[in-house]
């Protein structure tokens, strides 16, 4: 089968060529999702070898079911919530709830805590800009990695990933009014971390 | 971009954290996944040999296969063995001297009495003839022996006839 382009096709159109069976739909699906998949199990497990292992075993677990996808939701919530619900599943295994930016806490060896520290990327800034941008984003991540799991995945949802109060609880299975007070109350832990952003 | 539902003092914050960089995995992800997945492998559920059998073990033996009773019987080797063990050590380096000290003992002792006490019991039950045959070890008392064997079957199961005729007469 001749690749095709996908570039305007929506991700609704994409599945359906993927439940076709044709690969290079199924490598466009990872090409849009993988970074953002491993970005918020990355900001929720701080290792970048569990990161890896989790999400790919989110897109194994979405793409080997992707006949059970229901076009009626988006094809991004049900991946998050795959991806949430195997991470979730993991912290609960692991019980690594407080973490740090210099490393995970099981982190012993010197190639392990590099391994399992934040590295900030730099967007094209000058030096200085790259400075302050980088020490604001350690911050950031420092900040969310402090707050509790459940915390963190709403609020990675809710102000990375822009999805809506009913998206968010449909993604991590939690009433409407949980969702509203985790991120409330993420908000108000990420506000005590940052004082010097205000 | 999402409404702005959120204190005026967090907007700093969440235009930090709108400009969170995505992060991406090592090289060669999507191949890895794609390896993964049954449709495009059809040879990716079959796992390799050490895997399939982990795999028939955790689920298909157990599914195939009713699992056997064999609590019972390994608790009874094992206490069996425990006990033929405890049995060897203590006359290996410990007791053989001692128990065989406190069984001679313990016959030597009460022999007598225990002897005395049967006769008398046989004697009271049946009678003190029967014991004197018995004590003679004569022909007869091989057959009174096979007697009183035939009796003790014959009655028992002629109780257990009686009480499960009884049983059912009261349903």
């Amino acid at each position: 089968m001749p690749a095709k382009s996908y570039t305007d096709v929506s991700d609704q159109q994409v599945v359906v060529f993927a439940q076709e069976g044709r690969e290079d739909a199924y490598r466009e699906l990872i090409k849009r999702y993988e970074r953002p998949v491993y970005s918020l199990i990355y900001r929720m497990v701080r290792d970048n070898e569990t990161a890896e292992d989790l999400s790919q075993e989110t897109f194994i677990k979405v793409l080997n079911n992707i006949d059970r996808y229901r076009p009626e939701f988006k094809f991004s919530s049900w991946l998050f919530k795959i991806a949430n619900n195997i991470t979730i599943d993991h912290l609960r295994r692991r019980q690594l709830d407080t973490i740090s930016i210099e490393g995970a806490p099981d982190a012993v060896t010197g190639e392990r805590i590099r391994a399992t520290a934040i590295t900030v990327a730099s967007g094209g800034e000058s030096p200085l800009e790259e400075l302050e941008s980088k020490e604001i984003g350690a911050s950031i991540e420092e900040a969310i990695a402090k707050l509790r799991p459940e915390y963190r995945a709403c609020i990675i949802l809710r102000h990375v990933e822009d999805y809506s109060y009913d998206e968010i609880a449909e993604i991590v299975k939690l009433p409407l009014g949980t969702v509203k007070t985790y991120i409330h109350r993420a908000r108000q832990e990420l506000r005590e971390h940052l004082e010097d952003l205000k | 971009m999402i409404e702005h539902d959120f204190p005026e003092d967090f907007t700093p914050i969440a235009a930090e954290l709108q400009r969170l960089p995505y992060m991406s995995p090592s090289r060669g992800f999507a191949d890895r996944v794609i390896s993964r997945i049954d449709r495009l492998n059809p040879s990716a559920g079959i796992a390799p040999v050490g895997e399939k059998r982990h795999l028939e073990l955790q689920q298909g033996g157990r599914a195939a296969v009713r699992r056997r009773p064999a609590g019972v019987v390994r608790v009874v080797g094992t206490a069996v063995a425990g006990v033929a063990l405890v049995t060897v050590a203590a006359f290996m380096f410990v007791g053989v001297d001692l128990l065989t000290a406190i069984l001679a003992a313990g016959a030597s002792q009460y022999a007598m009495v225990i002897a005395a006490v049967s006769a008398e019991a046989g004697a009271v039950v049946l009678g003190a003839e029967t014991i004197a045959y018995l004590q003679a070890g004569a022909l007869e008392s091989v057959l009174l022996y096979l007697t009183l064997a035939v009796g003790l079957f014959g009655g028992y199961a002629g109780i257990r006839t009686a009480a499960s005729i009884a049983k059912r007469k009261a349903a």
